[in-house]
């Protein structure tokens, strides 16, 4: 009883830490170039480490890049206000 | 019971293809807004979170991240309006940047003018620079636009050759080019071909005098 009990608790030990492992490893290959897109556009890096949230965390960088003003200037040909002289 | 649990199963199912679906709206909205505003169309961000619903596209969306990380962006290649090179160091308020010369020089001297919402100024190349600000202090090249939603100082325009610039000094009330947010990051952008500016909330048309 008791070894199956132990046999359990292991695998499940396991189990949680392989989902973490993976994790972080998804969690680096997003971080890397969100990274630099998140300078590029004018914010810290360290807002990349959003990534590291589940599920949440990349709708959170994601939501900053595309509904904060870029310090170092957008491109955008579209939706700018328009001017009435 | 078997029909209970089943139905809890397939309520369930429904309720994660909601918010899977949910998601995936959010995610190609937001990365629309994201590829336009690099200078892309953006229909290749909302095409990017759209591949994640085939069989090997969250693979490809993740190579398209690398791509668009690393690639040039449109936004980087050329400057809102042409002409106006950025200083070194993004043109912190303080003494007029150094204007870098002009790719072409005009040789149409005449002034120039910004008139609208009761303002009418008018200003030539006699200086290299003008204040743009909200109340005045009697400083020569000051051009005062009286009014509550433009900065102390708001912007500096810049003469050299015939052209004209326009820097941003960061101002909350914000500075527009034809509708084109200027920010001080963006440093003395070329007007010399705009019509109206904004700042904060006075609408100016741009003419020669």
């Amino acid at each position: 009883m008791w070894t199956l009990i132990a046999w359990l608790v292991g695998l499940g030990t396991f189990f949680l830490m392989a989902l973490l492992v993976v994790h972080v490893l998804v969690a680096l290959v997003l971080i890397v170039p969100t990274w630099r897109i998140c300078e590029r556009a004018g914010y810290s890096g360290l807002l990349s480490l959003f990534h590291l949230l589940p599920v949440l965390g990349s709708f959170i960088v994601m939501a900053v890049l595309a509904f904060g003003d870029w310090p170092n200037g957008e491109g955008r040909a579209t939706a700018s206000p328009t001017v009435r002289p | 019971m078997m029909g209970f649990d089943l139905a809890a199963l397939l309520g369930a199912l429904g309720l994660g293809s909601a918010f899977a679906l949910v998601g995936v709206v959010l995610a190609g909205w937001m990365c629309w807004r994201i590829a336009d505003k690099a200078g892309l169309p953006g229909w290749t961000g909302l095409g990017a979170i759209l591949l994640t619903l085939t069989g090997i596209g969250s693979v490809v969306s993740l190579i398209l991240l690398w791509v668009f990380a690393f690639m040039r962006w449109p936004r980087d290649g050329e400057p809102a309006v042409a002409g106006f090179v950025p200083p070194p160091g993004g043109g912190a308020p303080g003494a007029p940047p150094a204007l870098p010369p002009p790719a072409k020089a005009l040789s149409d001297r005449r002034g120039w003018k910004l008139t609208g919402n009761g303002v009418a100024l008018a200003f030539d190349d006699a200086q290299p620079a003008y204040l743009l600000t909200g109340e005045g202090r009697g400083a020569p090249g000051e051009l005062v636009v009286a009014d509550p939603s433009v900065g102390r100082p708001h912007a500096r325009l810049l003469t050299a050759s015939g052209r004209l610039g326009l820097e941003d000094l960061g101002a909350p009330g914000g500075t527009f080019i034809d509708g084109a947010r200027l920010l001080p990051g963006h440093g003395p952008r070329d007007i010399t071909a705009v019509r109206a500016l904004k700042l904060g909330n006075v609408v100016l048309a741009l003419s020669r005098s």
